[in-house]
């Protein structure tokens, strides 16, 4: 069954597709062994004459104690080894020093990223410049913003790069999902939390949305574009030059 | 809470000469079994309408935009396109409908409303509910609030439609639908506490005389503890849904952050300073015992059912009980882990981890108990057998899969996936739909005085089995492929395209365990009239109900009950036959020993005459 997740490209991808498939292969076993008593006695003890008396017992104390511990022993141990990945995973302390850093808003129904220019810097935002058309609430008067560019359903990084995720959301909850990146994250409005990963392969790989924001939920698809740091360098300076220009052809800023 | 305080059983039912009018019988009845059956076909009739929603859901997904055969031609346009087809709209709302009507109006109902209340006081020996009028009151909120859920449907903009667990903001964002789903669920919470606090008024109080807590049947146990934590929750929710109810209509923002903007629903608010994650907080709080309200007591009648068929003492009474009490407990604090992508602090998310895992422990205490209870049986695979033997199994892929969700880095990708939909009914079709069916049939000779026909449920339940499994199972291959769950349309995914046929494979599975449910209606609704007419006792169980008339008057019991014993005496050495009921004394015990050892006798002398 687990042929069917989806190619994994992802580094800390692989330890979660371990603990997915020991968490398998435990309840595979699991299954079998329950199911093999199971049949065998449905087989063995069918009440074959009238009358007739089964076996009179109330239970042992002592299986029932081994039954108790032998499940708890099993479940702490996949407790405590879950955790160790979870906290590489989602810990901020545990968080590697990001390459690039991107912002992401969601909005019903479709996905922002943010880029910093290049001055590497993103620019103020606060909560009460949100807009339709300023969907990240940039400051206007924050010259580090003047030169951040936005993209829509579209998302470029380079590859072996740790990339850090600044999530969050405009309107209603929606959800961050990777597949291939073994990445979920809620983006709640009012709240932003970041997620990470780093991508061995490079390719093209869907985003999609996983938690039910409106009837259009189905539609908020992104792609992901895993470059080479070359590329991606290239189609940064491209993104800057047009910003650029953009701010030349705008009405002067400070016209106080 | 030694002794029983109170008896009121008094045989004053069976010399009831007077007529009650048609009104005061059927429709504002205070008999605790007319308010189980007035429960029962109501939520027959919701999981129908139910089941109707999953499988227009289930066309959609496999033949995504083509028209609903037969009658997509029919409907009225705010739900399909012009081709008949469903819209996104309309499968939004009916994938919220399903899941709140499939758990509010169908299996809480249920087995809280039906079992509870025909089976507590009949199985402890009460002559009725502590409360007659409370319970009247409480059957009669249901309807009203399933009827309100439903009407969303009707009015413009449709019904609510943010999913079961209405998340806000998207849920916090007025529409018709969406208040009237708010209301209904205050109603129906209501309606449950009314009950709870009934069905716990009643076990204390109300038991037959020497019926100690220790001698009372799973059933009683388990619906007494559930009772117990809608108590504990249900308020909790009441709040959630007040708040959000002041969200909607009174510019309160309990839930809403600074400077929203919901341009799909032209709403801004500046105003806030609320946190979505609270709602989740609460609702998940009510929500997460609420999947042990609509677990434990089919654990309880499936405890007595395999009792009762195996011929042998339920394995572990004590342990059985004790885990039940587990569950609930650890059940109240485990709500987090529907939230681990949520944004929650991750570590709040590896507390809520260990918590989940350490449930799984009473979980799995139940099943081995289970099968403990049938090792060295003579089982008799009746219909109610049957469904309670595809309970135990289900169940247990129902719990296998929760540990994925409980792994906290494997729930970051199924998450929100078909894998939590395939274990949504594992657990609640598998397992509580199963244990519903058990506990139908089982009881049905004494709800209505009738046998329902062996065989045409036998059909019923290897269709049901067969093709729930053919129907559920694969979901779970879905989830790894990591489809999201809550789409229209799932072929707009590159990468969930090789899933179409599977999708089509569970469709047609869907269709064919959707049409047999009328199997069981069918059977049901002739044998009600027309069955064999029941002995009191016709599965020679011990516990109390069958020493009432089949079906029990007014009032219940027509002679004066005395306990002695638990209820799993089956098989017992002490007894001429295999079974030994709570109520028969140790006189009665002696005399068909005497009586049995006179048979014997006169046997020997026949033969020894005949030689
Ligand atoms: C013929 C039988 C059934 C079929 C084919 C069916 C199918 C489905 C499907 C396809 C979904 C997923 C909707 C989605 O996420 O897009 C769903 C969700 C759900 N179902 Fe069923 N279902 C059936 C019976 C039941 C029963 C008996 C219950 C009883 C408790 C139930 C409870 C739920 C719940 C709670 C959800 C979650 C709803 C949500 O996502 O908000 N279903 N069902
Ligand atoms: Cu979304
Ligand atoms: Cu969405």
């Amino acid at each position: 069954m687990l042929d069917w997740l989806p190619e994994n490209v992802s580094i800390f991808g692989e330890g979660v597709d371990h603990l997915f498939s020991i968490i398998y292969y435990i309840s595979i076993a699991i299954f079998l062994i329950v199911n093999v008593i199971y049949i065998t006695f449905i087989i063995r003890y069918r009440r074959k004459r009238k009358g007739e008396k089964a076996h009179y017992y109330h239970g042992n104390n002592l299986l029932e104690f081994s039954w108790t511990a032998l499940p708890f022993v099993l479940f702490l141990f996949l407790a405590f080894y879950s955790d160790g990945i979870w906290e590489d995973i989602k810990y901020s302390s545990k968080t590697p020093n990001a390459d690039v850093v991107v912002e992401v808003m969601g909005q019903t129904y479709m996905w922002h990223f943010r880029y910093p220019g290049s001055d590497g810097l993103f620019g103020r935002r606060d909560q009460k410049f949100i807009s339709s058309t300023n969907p990240f609430g940039i400051d206007p008067d924050d010259p580090n913003g003047k030169d951040d560019y936005t993209t829509i359903n579209s998302m470029m990084i380079p590859v072996n790069k740790t990339v850090l995720v600044r999530l969050s959301s405009m309107d209603v909850i929606h959800s961050f999902f990777l597949p291939n990146m073994r990445v979920k994250q809620d983006a709640v409005p009012g709240q932003w939390v970041d997620v990470w990963f780093n991508s061995r392969k490079t390719g093209e790989y869907e985003i999609a949305c996983a938690e039910l924001c409106g009837s259009g939920h189905y539609l908020m698809r992104a792609t992901l574009d895993v470059t080479s740091q070359e590329e991606y360098d290239t189609w940064i300076d491209e993104q800057y030059t047009n910003v650029l220009a953009s701010l030349d052809t705008a009405p002067a800023e400070t016209n106080e | 809470m030694e002794a029983a305080i109170s008896s009121e059983q008094h045989g004053h039912a069976a010399s009831h000469g007077h007529h009650e009018s048609f009104i005061r019988h059927y429709i504002f009845s205070t008999d605790h079994k007319m308010i189980a059956k007035q429960f029962m076909v109501t939520a027959i009739i919701f999981l129908f309408i139910g089941g109707a929603f999953a499988l227009f859901i289930r066309w959609q997904l496999a033949y995504p935009g083509q028209p609903i055969p037969v009658i997509g031609q029919f409907l009225p346009s705010t739900w399909v396109n012009d081709a008949g087809a469903v819209t996104a709209e309309w499968y939004t709302q009916l994938l919220t409908m399903h899941g709140s009507i499939m758990i509010f109006a169908v299996v809480i109902p249920l087995l809280v409303g039906t079992f509870g209340n025909f089976a507590i006081p009949l199985m402890i020996g009460a002559d009725d509910m502590a409360f007659p009028f409370l319970n009247m009151v409480s059957f009669w909120l249901f309807p009203l609030a399933g009827m309100l859920m439903m009407a969303g449907f009707l009015v413009e903009g449709g019904s609510a439609a943010a999913g079961w667990t209405s998340y806000p903001p998207l849920s916090a964002v007025a529409s018709t639908g969406q208040t009237l789903w708010i209301v209904a669920l205050f109603f129906i919470g209501f309606s449950s506490i009314l009950g709870a606090v009934n069905y716990i008024t009643t076990v204390l109080n109300m038991r037959a005389p020497g019926m100690k807590l220790f001698d009372m049947p799973m059933t009683v146990w388990a619906v007494f503890i559930t009772a117990i934590i809608i108590i504990i929750g249900t308020p909790v929710l009441a709040s959630a849904l007040s708040m959000l109810f002041m969200d909607n209509f009174l510019n309160t923002s309990f839930f809403l952050p600074e400077n929203l903007i919901v341009p799909a629903r032209d709403m801004t608010r500046t105003a806030g300073g609320g946190q979505p994650l609270l709602w989740q907080h609460l609702f998940w709080f009510y929500s997460h015992p609420a999947v042990y309200i609509m677990i434990l007591p089919g654990m309880g009648v499936v405890s007595d059912v395999l009792s009762t068929f195996s011929r042998k003492p339920l394995y572990g009474y004590k342990a059985m009980v004790f885990a039940i009490v587990a569950i609930a407990f650890l059940g109240i604090i485990v709500w987090g882990h529907h939230m681990f992508q949520s944004g929650m602090n991750p570590l709040l998310g590896t507390t809520f981890m260990v918590s989940t895992m350490v449930i799984a422990v009473p979980s799995a205490i139940k099943t081995f108990n289970w099968l403990g209870t049938m090792w060295r049986g003579k089982m008799e695979f009746t219909a109610p057998m049957l469904n309670a033997v595809a309970f135990v199994s289900m169940f247990v892929i129902g719990g296998l899969s929760g540990i994925f969700m409980a792994s906290t880095p494997v729930d970051v990708f199924i998450h929100d996936t078909y894998f939590i939909v395939g274990h949504i009914h594992y657990v609640l079709f598998g397992g509580s739909l199963f244990a519903i069916f058990a506990g139908l049939h089982y009881w049905f000779p004494k709800m209505s005085g009738r046998m329902y026909n062996e065989r045409l449920a036998k059909w019923h339940f290897w269709i049901t089995f067969v093709s729930f499994n053919g129907t559920f199972f694969p979901m779970h291959i879905l989830g790894i492929g990591g489809m999201m769950r809550r789409i229209y349309d799932p072929t707009i995914y590159d990468f969930l395209k090789p899933f179409q046929p599977m999708n089509e494979f569970i469709t047609i599975n869907a269709m064919i365990l959707g049409f047999a449910q009328l199997l069981l209606v069918i059977n049901f609704g002739y044998s009600w009239f027309r069955g064999q007419k029941a002995k009191r006792n016709p599965w020679r169980a011990n516990t109390l109900e069958w020493q009432a008339p089949s079906p029990p008057p007014h009032g219940n019991f027509d002679r004066p009950l005395q306990v002695y014993r638990g209820p799993y005496e089956y098989s017992s050495p002490e007894a001429v036959q295999d079974y030994l009921p709570q109520t028969t004394s140790p006189e009665e015990l002696a005399e068909q020993h005497r009586h049995h050892q006179k048979r014997l006798e006169q046997q020997q002398e026949a033969t020894v005459t005949q030689d």
